[in-house]
Order: C-alpha cells, then structure tokens, then sequence
C-alpha cells in the first residue's frame, strides 16, 4: 500500500487521469456539437483514428508536434466531410454510414502503418510541459494538473468557449435551430444544409485532434486500432452531458480517473479480481447513465436528415 | 510363388504410403499484420520456416482481426489448404465449427481440451521456463528493488509466463516487489493505455518492466524510454515472443523470444502420419525454441550466472510448472497487507 502513497505515485495517477480524459473530452464536444445540429455522428471512433494517424505521421515527419496536432485536425476534417456529403448533403443513414466510416479507417491506418511503420515503428520523444507559475508548486496536485502540455490547457480553454458559444450566440441558437426544427431554421433564412455540413467537420476536426493527443502525447506512437473505442465513449459523454460541455469535462475527467484507478488498484496488489477492477471506468459510465441518464434529452431531429420541402 | 513372395512387402509399403496424407499446403491465419515483433510475426516467420523444412506450401492471411474469422477459413478450405492454423484465442470458436463444416483440420491455441483425432490439435504454447530466467535476471539488476509486469490481456500463455517471471524475480531476492497490472480487457492495441499504465507502475518503484502486450508493448516501450526509476536510474524493458532488439534505443534489458517452428513442423509430420489432433505441442528451452535474448544493457556476469541455471532447468535440476489461471498470478505477486 505504501506504494500508493508517494509523491511521484499519485502524480502519476492524475496524470493518467488527465492523459485518458483529455480525448474523450476532445471527442465528447466534437460529438455534441454534431448532436445539436441535429447529426448523430457515429463516425467519430474513425475520425479519432484518422487523426492519430495522421497526427502522428506529421509528426514524425516534421518533427513538431504542433503540426502534428494541425495533421490530426486535418484528418478527422477529412473522414468527416465524407460524413457531411454523405448523410447531411445525400441525407444517407447516418448510423450505417458512422460505421462504415469507422471499418474503412481501420482498415486503412492498419493498411498505411504496415507499409510505412510496421518495420521501425518510430516513438516520437517526451512531450514538452508549460509548468503554470506558482501553481506548479503545490504538492502532488501541482506538477500533475499544472504540469501539462499546453494542449491540456486549450482544451480545457474550449470548453469555456463552446459553453459561451452555445448560450450566448446567435451561432450558438442556430446550431440548436437545427437540431430541434431544421425547417423554422430553414423558413428563417438559415442554411440547414450548410450548419449541419459546419458542424459535422467540427466534430472531425475534434475528434482528430483528440486521436492526434492519443498517438502524440498518450502513446508517442502509432499502432493499428489503437484509439479502441474512445469515440464511442465521446459518444455517450456527449448524449449524457445534455448539450453542456462542462457536463461533458466532468464525464471525461470522471471516466480517465476511473481508468487510472484501476491501475492503482492493481498495483497496490489489491485482493479484488482484476476483472472486476476493470470494469469499474464502465460501471462509473453506466452508473451516470442510470442516475441522469433518464433526463438525458436529445435534439427533437436527431438523427433525421433535412430536405427542404418534404413533409 | 517368389513373386509372390515380392509382392507382400511391396503392397505393404504401397499401403502405408497410400495411408500417409498427402500435406501440400498449410495456411496461417493472424488478427493483426505479421509484422509486430511478436506473436503475429512470430507466427508467421514460424510457418514459412516450418514450410520451407518439409516442402510445403504456405499461406499466410494476416491482419485479419478480433473479430470473426469463419470467412476467410472457408475461403481457405475452399482452395483446398490441408491445414489451418488460427494463430489467435479469439479463434477458438469459429475455427473447429469451420473445421467440422469443411472437413479440413485446424490448430488452435489455448484450448488444450479441444483435441479431435484428425481434425483438431492444440498448440498451447508457454515460455513460462524462459520468463523464469527473466524473473531471474530482473532480480539481479533491479537497483529500486522492485519490478512490474504490465498486460494487455491475460490469455492463459501470458498468464503463465507472468508466473514464471515472478517465481523467477522471488527465487532470486525474495524481497523484490513485483507490481502487477492489467492495461484493460483484452487491450491488445492499446498503446495510449500500455504507456500510462507503465508511466504508473514505473512511479510506483518498479525499475524493469516485464510487458506482455502485443501492440500496446510499444506504448510499453515508450513509458520505459521516457521516465526515469524512482531512484534515477534508466529504466528497462523485458519483451515477450519477438526480438525488438533492432528498435531498440537502450532500455531493451532482453526477451523472451519463441520460435513456433518445431511445433508447425510437428504438426505437418502429424497430418503426414495421420496422428493429427492426437496430441498437444509444446516449446521448451532444450531446443531453443524458447531462448532469452542478449542484449547491450543485460550485465556479462549475470548473464553467465541465467545461462548456468538455463542449463540446470534443461537438466531437470529446477522445476518450474506452467501456471495458466490469473488468479494463480495474482497470488505470485506483491500483495497489500
């Protein structure tokens, strides 16, 4: 137990914490910005492993990981404006097309990493940390949470900007416009077509950048289907958060926390079944999801697609 | 009547050839591409060695995923492979149904129970007596006094070889700490969740990890490279199954490297003598198809002293038994009081 209680020990945790968390939060708000525009974009796991993909490999290549992170964006806006055509514009099932997205991505970033990494397998160095002034003096707290990658601190910086952009904009009401009445938003002069179309490829961009700090800060590497299901879990974040992105940090903050609980449970050498330690970051998600999940309200045209016009 | 006398053990020898199954083709079937460093490619390299030793063809159908594999095995069957070899756990199920829908025999792994005279053979294999080596090497050059294990999944052949390392680290200094983790369910590809669990368990003291992750070790590997041990000394690295030795930036300590080869060839001379399904396959340190990899950072005198107790195990002068089951691990390990 005693190895539970050192400095270095417990920074690591928090660390963990923050490490698992800050994709899922990426990947949470992409998502349900997408939500509110009334598109149900399941292909969001694809978007995360495009982008870490192509993160990575700018990365690699540039030896810059901010221009890393600009490839991740790039990546996840691409899968996603295949998404935009495909269900916004050509009004296809957006959940068959999520998945098939989401395979085609495997496939590929398995398909590219075999012929360009699969015999070197290059490991980008340690990131670098902006220690915050005096705050990283706090023990224990302060070089985890204050210690981070300035990424960290933008995305943090976003959900501040996304909550401000959601309550107090016009921007804001239109995206919700069309989520809930795509055709009053229509009759309004609004461009359903073009709003649903915007934020979809923000949702690519997001969850680009989220698989880009996956392979680039998590990992330092690439490897096939690595992002493992982190969209999916942006996905419920997003739907259980009720369009606010604070409730959206707390769910990814919760989620990375419990994550790295399990390791320390483990390596505390507790007497508890491995199996049932690993199951708490899902019981945590379920659990959220039987106390506040019945409230969970959902955009009225979710998931429809809009033609002018029809009835 | 002396022709006759001829024709007795002429018919007898046309007979017993006539018996022997004809093997012109095997085929490889693999969840991720053979190119990993580990178990894939250990596989596959395996296979191809274990064809070109008996003049057999084979195929090789890699990166075929996790998920179902029924497809691709009826394809195989289809183009008439004599044998199929489902080179991952998750293939337990879909292939002996293929190999009793098709008529074509399959290898499988981790299911030792699973043996079908002709049709169905298991190739549990474990490098529990080179993972003990490791154990014991590890509990030499530790300098924090203690070591961790970190996995992607506990499959039965990990489980055992995380055993024999433990039993190998407390052989060696009773006092060492083995910290134990398990990265997710079966997070084989999780290479974000292999570099922080290290991160954790590195910050915890341990300054030699034991990995077990097949795509996830990388993310292993680069928890290693990047974070000191507790006390500031380098910290490193043991594989498993592949040699990583040409990746390596200086943390690679050794590995516990596999060479499925002789158990591929055993398998082609069973089809051959009809004795297929009959038996299980095994790897063992006698014939190297279980070996420690040397490496720059591993100390010559400790070394010598795992090579001297190589050599001890090969005599049959220490014993150490496969351990399968994760809750059997779990009790080798340093546990809270």
């Amino acid at each position: 137990m005693e190895a539970l209680l050192t400095a270095a020990f417990l920074s690591s945790l928090l660390t963990g914490a923050i490490v698992a968390g800050i994709p899922l939060l990426l990947a949470g708000l992409g998502e349900q910005m997408s939500e509110k525009a009334g598109v149900l974009n399941i292909g969001i796991e694809g978007m995360m492993l495009a982008g870490a993909y192509l993160g990575f490999l700018t990365a690699w290549t540039s030896s810059s990981i901010w221009l890393g992170f600009l490839g991740g964006i790039a990546g996840g806006i691409l899968v996603a404006a295949l998404m935009a055509l495909l269900c916004v514009v050509l009004r296809l099932n957006q959940i068959v097309i999520g998945i098939a997205l989401t395979l085609g991505v495997e496939g590929m970033t398995a398909l590219l990493h075999h012929f360009q990494f699969s015999r070197t397998y290059p490991r980008l160095p340690a990131p670098d940390r902006v220690d915050l002034p005096f705050l990283t003096d706090i023990p224990v707290l302060g070089p985890s949470l204050f210690g981070r990658h300035p990424l960290v601190y933008l995305a943090l910086i976003s959900v501040l900007v996304l909550a401000f952009l959601y309550r107090r904009t016009n921007l804001g009401l239109t995206l919700r416009a069309a989520g809930e009445k795509p055709a009053a938003l229509d009759v309004a002069g609004g461009h359903v077509i073009a709003i649903r179309s915007a934020a979809v490829l923000f949702t690519g961009g997001m969850a680009g950048l989220g698989g880009a700090y996956m392979a680039n800060i998590g990992a330092g590497l690439f490897i096939p289907y690595m992002t493992g299901g982190a969209g999916f879990i942006g996905i419920v974040l997003a739907m259980l958060a009720r369009g606010r992105p604070l409730w959206v940090l707390a769910g990814a903050l919760i989620f990375g926390a419990a994550l790295s609980l399990t390791t320390a449970l483990q390596v505390a050498g507790s007497n508890i079944p491995t199996d049932v330690i690993q199951m708490l970051p899902f019981a945590a998600v379920m659990l959220v999801l039987v106390i506040w999940g019945r409230r969970a309200r959902l955009p009225a045209a979710l998931g429809v697609g809009y033609e002018r016009g029809a009835r | 009547m002396r022709h006759l006398l001829y024709s007795i053990p002429l018919a007898g020898l046309l007979a017993a050839s006539a018996m022997a199954a004809d093997v012109n083709s095997i085929a490889i079937l693999t969840p991720e591409k053979g190119s990993d460093f580990g178990w894939n490619q250990q596989g596959v390299d395996s296979a191809k060695a274990a064809g070109e030793a008996t003049g057999v063809e084979v195929v090789v159908a890699d990166g075929l995923g996790y998920g179902d594999v029924r497809a691709p095995m009826r394809e195989l069957a289809a183009e008439g492979v004599d044998l199929m070899i489902a080179h991952a756990s998750g293939y337990n199920t879909a292939a002996p149904e293929i190999a009793q829908e098709t008529g074509v025999p399959v290898a499988i792994v981790d299911t030792p129970d699973g043996l079908t005279e002709g049709l169905i053979a298991d190739y549990t294999l474990s490098g529990h007596e080179g993972a003990y080596l490791a154990g014991r090497l590890a509990g030499k050059m530790t300098t924090t006094g203690t070591v961790g294990i970190v996995v992607s999944g506990e499959p039965p052949s990990w489980n055992s070889q995380s055993a024999g390392f433990a039993e190998g680290v407390k052989a060696e200094n009773p006092d060492v700490k083995v910290l134990y983790a398990v990265i997710g369910p079966a997070a084989y590809s999780d290479a974000a969740g292999g570099n922080r669990v290290t991160t954790s368990v590195i910050a915890a003291g341990a300054d030699i990890i034991f990995g077990q992750g097949n795509g996830s070790s990388f993310g292993m590997i680069q928890a290693v490279e990047t974070n000191k041990a507790t006390d500031g000394s380098d910290t490193l690295f043991i594989d498993v199954i592949g040699d990583k030795g040409s990746l390596d930036k200086g943390h690679l300590l050794t590995s516990v490297v596999w060479d499925m080869t002789p158990v591929y060839t055993a398998m082609i001379e069973d089809l051959k003598n009809d004795t297929f399904g009959t038996t299980g396959y095994a790897i063992s340190l006698s014939d190297d198809s279980v070996k420690l990899l040397k490496t720059p950072q591993v100390d010559a005198a400790a070394w010598d002293e795992v090579m001297a107790l190589r050599d001890q195990i090969i005599a049959g002068e220490i014993t150490v038994e496969p351990v399968f089951d994760a809750e059997d691990v779990r009790s080798l390990v340093t546990v809270t009081e």
